[in-house]
């Protein structure tokens, strides 16, 4: 579930707090937990929702290294690019820049969260298309055209890359 | 039934990618180069996506969430 937060927020330390409000939730919410769900489906429903909430909130969700996946020129790409020099880097900054910093994990995060949350879901969890439906309350559908547009963005995020 | 001839759809490659293609489905992956390249370009995504590795929170993580967490507290009978 770590895993998860981490790689849809991409800040450790806002990944660990995430995680704690999570398992606060379900400490907590225990009683609200309906056992024809799998446990661990329900942890990553909430982990899930805080996630996104977050990106919502802090309208991060396009923020990306190489700028914003809608950037059509190089100016455009320049202009909504972090800028990595702007800011001293700490110790904390260089532990994500080595975890996150290899090219699926780059163009994991160019994607939308909502894409983001199913295909790690699957191939990363191991999740069922159905158990992801169930935890992310989308229609069956719906996850498997994420999963299938997710993957064949990574593939041109990729290849781009390796040309 | 699905025509032999028939392209591999998504989910087809992700069964092969897995090992679970049908025997009659793979008779068409072995004839057709174009599914061939297609599956094998997704296979590289999926192989890279499952091998990424996992990631712990720090030391102390559990400590912290529990100090935050009501555990309940058991009524005690004073008078026993």
């Amino acid at each position: 579930m770590f895993s998860l937060l981490y790689r849809m927020v991409r800040d450790r330390a806002l990944a660990e707090d995430l995680a704690q409000e999570t398992f606060i939730k379900v400490l907590n919410g225990i009683k609200s937990y309906r056992p024809e769900f799998k446990f661990s489906s329900w942890i990553f429903k909430i982990a899930n929702n805080a996630a996104i909430d977050h990106l919502r909130r802090k309208s991060i969700d396009t923020l990306s290294l190489d700028g914003s996946p809608s950037a059509e020129t190089p100016e455009q790409m320049r202009a909504t690019s972090l800028q990595l020099g702007d800011r001293a880097e700490s110790p904390l900054d260089e532990v994500e820049s080595r975890e996150l910093g290899t090219a699926i994990e780059r163009a994991i995060a160019r994607l939308r969260p909502e894409y983001r949350s199913c295909i790690l879901l699957r191939h990363v969890e191991g999740y069922s298309y159905e158990e992801i439906a169930e935890t992310l309350e989308l229609p069956l559908g719906t996850v498997k055209t994420y999963i299938h547009r997710a993957r064949n963005e990574l593939r041109v995020y990729l290849e781009d890359r390796r040309d | 039934m699905t025509d032999i001839s028939m392209h591999l759809t998504t989910d087809e490659i992700e069964l092969w990618a897995q090992g679970l293609l049908p025997a009659a489905r793979a008779i068409h992956l072995a004839d057709c180069s174009l599914c061939r390249v297609e599956a094998e370009r997704e296979r590289k995504v999926i192989l890279e996506l499952v091998q990424l590795p996992r990631f712990a929170p720090t030391a102390g993580f559990a400590d912290r969430v529990m100090a935050r967490v009501k555990v309940p507290t058991p009524s005690r009978d004073w008078t026993a």
